[in-house]
């Protein structure tokens, strides 16, 4: 690891799912105390690295996202006084103004009935931003704005630890996100501590080159940190970092916000519904009946409940073609089970 | 890019209040295109005419073009003065208008390249032949990334015939390699129009009604050796709905102008070298779609629409343990898996073979979605009191606004915030110049609203 990295990580906060997390009813429970903890001495391990490189933290709450660390910001006034000899004084700073942002934050959060949607898609844009203006501040060499970082940025990357299920809503703006970090040659890591499968992060990973981990053990979250997201993209290669299973194409209804396997797409904008429509809801186009009454007759049947019906026994006539194909996690071990192809959306949290 | 000019022809009948917008913006572009480095004619190439004096021809241009405009500033630095031109530049680009435009986005378009010895002309550098093939290359890369689920076929002209250099593909990849053996492409005789158009025709003649047919060729010659009438293939492009554009690279032609203007494209004589490549990329946004007059209640009936059964795969991993994929019976460890059959495909998009469904990643319609809900444009804060975050950060970046304003003469005008500050009409969060940039042209999502 000799050259500086650049590491943004999102990190997903949802007072519920943590909760649901902690309960000592999981097989294997991970309270958000024992979390961060986890997560900081990851954190450490990683400016620990090399001196050059940067970190910035965002935290995705209900409804909004914040800025928890950045390196490029200066070191807060409480911090200039005599040091505690004890400890190694980036670290301090990183660690105390983490915990002191998350619990400012997690104190002003009200006791709603209803929480709402997790702010990831403002973490992952705000995230982007930031990336951006590094490269741009380095590639100008105008160290703009007092931004002390280095003067080259590469292999920026950003990790996102997810506890929430896929906020379907967010399918297009998450899209939108994933292509501009492709753009900035960002890649993008996720690691799922809880909750069903994400569909749309396992896209992120895979059109960005990052990879997806799904805990089996999240209580050893740590060493899935270290071992999989702590060395930069350009070192993982020749590491035996474990790689996607499978990734999910499935997309988001426009029209209800269910993740379907099966669409139906407007040819003019490229809109998804999960059923025929006589009208694009989006551009307002109307459709021929002919195609209408076609697509009814041929619809898959019944598209809520479709049977959860075994997936591995090959006795199908179509299953047969694709002989062995893999119905359950391979080879590494670390890839849970992955739910029901057959469900056509994601189980209701 | 967005499209605003492509799509003028047709907007005004989509509503009346695109028609002011665009004809405000059309004043501020000419306004202002004196400001810019290269010559870009961002008019009506007819009303550009008069404008056209004032840039250099290929031929006469001296060696110094982009740096002529830069002006140093008081300190000495050209950096402002640089910086200024692209910021400008950028925010110009974001008073397009936000409005969702009906695009046809499954796009077909026959690439029409002049391989005649007139290419070999080197009053473009190197040689009309070698930058048309350069352009050829950049404009097939970027059009692939606006029009993911569009295909490219190539024809050249030459010979007194039209030749078929590469078939119908929709991965750039297979286009780009055909454009890419220069010494196949080596010009020899004279164009024919004619024959190539038929060519391209004929190669488009079987494509579904919903998808939009185009021809874009690029002409270097004065010239074109035809079997037959013109007319009549231009009569047959009207009737099949095929657009065609014109690139020239000599003068303009009034067959050249006809077949654009009969078929709704559009024609344009590239005076440079910057200008052909503003002319040929102009071309790569979708066409906004000949809207139809709208009916009272609302709803567009466009005969051209469908709706289109899709299926989106799993991907299988190459650690997966192999097996026979249906389209090539081959043993294989990647591949697709149809969400209706299970059955293992190779590449998408496809149809499967097994039960029909047309396959697409669901990424790949995806990239186009911006096209359909754009952020809307930040406006500009003139001053401190007005905003309700009065934040020292800029809301993405966290970077720190600048305390004092940088005072450029004449930015206030054109919709830069004298603060380098821009607020979200949506949510109201404050955003930096850079960021407002970003977040309009790549992005495409507002940090602050979260869509
Ligand atoms: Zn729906
Ligand atoms: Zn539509
Ligand atoms: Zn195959
Ligand atoms: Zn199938
Ligand atoms: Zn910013
Ligand atoms: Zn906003």
């Amino acid at each position: 690891m000799d050259k500086p990295s650049h590491l943004s990580v999102v990190v997903d906060l949802s007072p519920s799912q943590w909760h649901l997390c902690g309960q000592s009813s999981n097989s294997h429970p991970l309270p958000l105390s024992a979390f961060l903890s986890q997560l900081l001495a990851f954190l450490n391990a990683h400016i620990a690295c090399n001196d050059e490189n940067t970190l910035s933290v965002y935290g995705a709450l209900p409804g909004k996202s914040i800025l928890l660390y950045s390196s490029a910001t200066a070191v807060p006034e409480e911090f200039t006084g005599p040091a505690d000899p004890n400890t190694y004084r980036p670290f301090e700073v990183l660690d105390s103004t983490m915990m002191n942002s998350i619990s400012d934050r997690v104190e002003a959060l009200t006791d709603l009935e209803q929480e709402p949607p997790i702010g990831l898609v403002g973490a992952l844009t705000k995230s982007l931003c930031y990336i951006n203006r590094m490269s741009n501040a380095s590639s100008t060499s105008t160290a703009a704005g007092g931004v002390q970082g280095p003067v080259v940025l590469p292999d920026p990357r950003i990790l996102v630890v997810s506890v929430s299920p896929d906020e379907s809503s967010s399918y297009i703006p998450i899209m939108n996100s994933i292509f501009s970090a492709q753009k900035l040659k960002v890649t993008i890591d996720v690691c799922k501590l809880y909750g069903p499968e994400s569909v749309f992060l396992q896209q992120a990973a895979h059109l960005t080159g990052g990879s997806y981990i799904y805990l089996e053990r999240p209580d050893a979250l740590l060493q899935y940190l270290t071992m999989a997201f702590l060395p930069p993209p350009a070192v993982r290669q020749l590491l035996s970092v474990p790689t996607q299973d499978k990734v999910d194409f499935r997309a988001a209804c426009f029209c209800h916000k269910n993740i379907v396997d099966i669409g139906f797409v407007c040819s003019v904008c490229l809109s998804i519904f999960c059923q025929p429509v006589p009208v694009c809801s989006t551009c307002r186009t109307k459709f021929p009946i002919k195609t209408l009454q076609r697509l009814n007759a041929s619809k898959p049947a019944a598209p809520a409940p479709r049977t959860p019906a075994p997936t591995p026994p090959a006795t199908s006539l179509p299953r047969s073609q694709s002989i062995g194909t893999p119905r359950s996690s391979m080879g590494n071990g670390l890839v849970a089970p992955s739910p029901s192809r057959n469900g056509t959306s994601l189980p209701p949290r | 890019m967005p499209p605003r000019r492509t799509g003028n022809d047709y907007m005004d009948v989509d509503s009346d209040s695109d028609v002011s917008i665009l004809d405000e913006f059309e004043q501020t572009t000419k306004a202002k295109a004196k400001g810019k480095g290269k010559a870009i004619d961002r008019s009506k190439p007819s009303k550009g005419k008069s404008k056209a004096k004032e840039q250099p021809y290929a031929w006469e241009a001296s060696y110094t073009r982009s740096w002529d405009t830069v002006r140093e500033d008081e300190t000495g630095s050209l950096q402002g003065a640089v910086q200024d031109l692209i910021a400008r530049g950028r925010r110009r680009r974001l008073l397009a208008p936000a409005a969702a435009i009906r695009r046809s986005i499954i796009r077909h378009l026959v690439l029409v390249l002049d391989l005649s010895t007139s290419m070999m002309d080197r009053d473009m550098r190197p040689t009309r032949f070698d930058l048309m093939l350069q352009y050829a290359r950049e404009f097939v890369t970027e059009w692939f990334d606006q029009n993911p689920l569009g295909q490219i076929g190539v024809v050249g002209m030459r010979g007194g015939v039209g030749e078929r250099i590469g078939e119908m593909s929709g991965n750039p990849q297979d286009v780009l390699k055909c454009i890419s053996e220069r010494h196949k492409l080596e010009p020899s005789g004279d164009p024919s129009l004619q024959n190539a158009i038929e060519m391209a025709r004929s190669s488009m003649s079987h494509l579904p009604t919903h998808s939009s047919r185009e021809l874009v060729i690029i002409f270097g010659s004065l010239t074109s050796c035809d079997p037959g009438n013109i007319h009549d293939t231009l009569e047959e492009c009207v009737k099949d709905r095929i657009r065609i554009s014109i690139v020239a690279l000599a003068a303009e032609m009034k067959i050249c102008r006809e077949l654009c203007d009969k078929t709704g494209g559009m024609f344009g004589v590239a005076m440079n070298e910057g200008h052909f490549k503003d002319l040929l990329f102009e071309l790569i946004p979708p066409p906004a779609q000949r809207a139809l007059a709208r009916t009272g209640g609302g709803g567009v009936s466009n005969p051209a629409a469908d709706l289109m059964m899709m299926g989106f795969p799993t991907r299988l991993p190459n650690t997966s343990p192999p097996s026979l994929c249906v389209c090539h019976s081959q043993l294989k460890s990647e591949g697709f898996l149809c969400p209706r059959c299970l059955a293992k495909v190779c590449d998408v998009p496809t149809d499967c073979d097994i039960c029909g469904l047309m396959i697409v990643s669901s990424p790949h319609l995806a990239r186009s979605y911006h096209h359909l809900f754009p952020v809307k444009p930040y406006q500009p804060v003139t001053s401190l009191e007005e905003t309700p975050y009065a934040d020292s950060k800029c809301h993405a970046c966290a970077a720190p606004f600048p305390s004092n304003p940088t005072q450029v003469p004449g930015t206030a005008t054109e919709g830069m915030s004298l603060l380098g500050r821009y607020r979200c009409p949506d949510c109201h969060h404050v955003f930096c110049t850079d960021c407002d940039v970003f977040i309009h042209d790549v992005v495409h999502c507002c940090p602050g609203c979260g869509k």
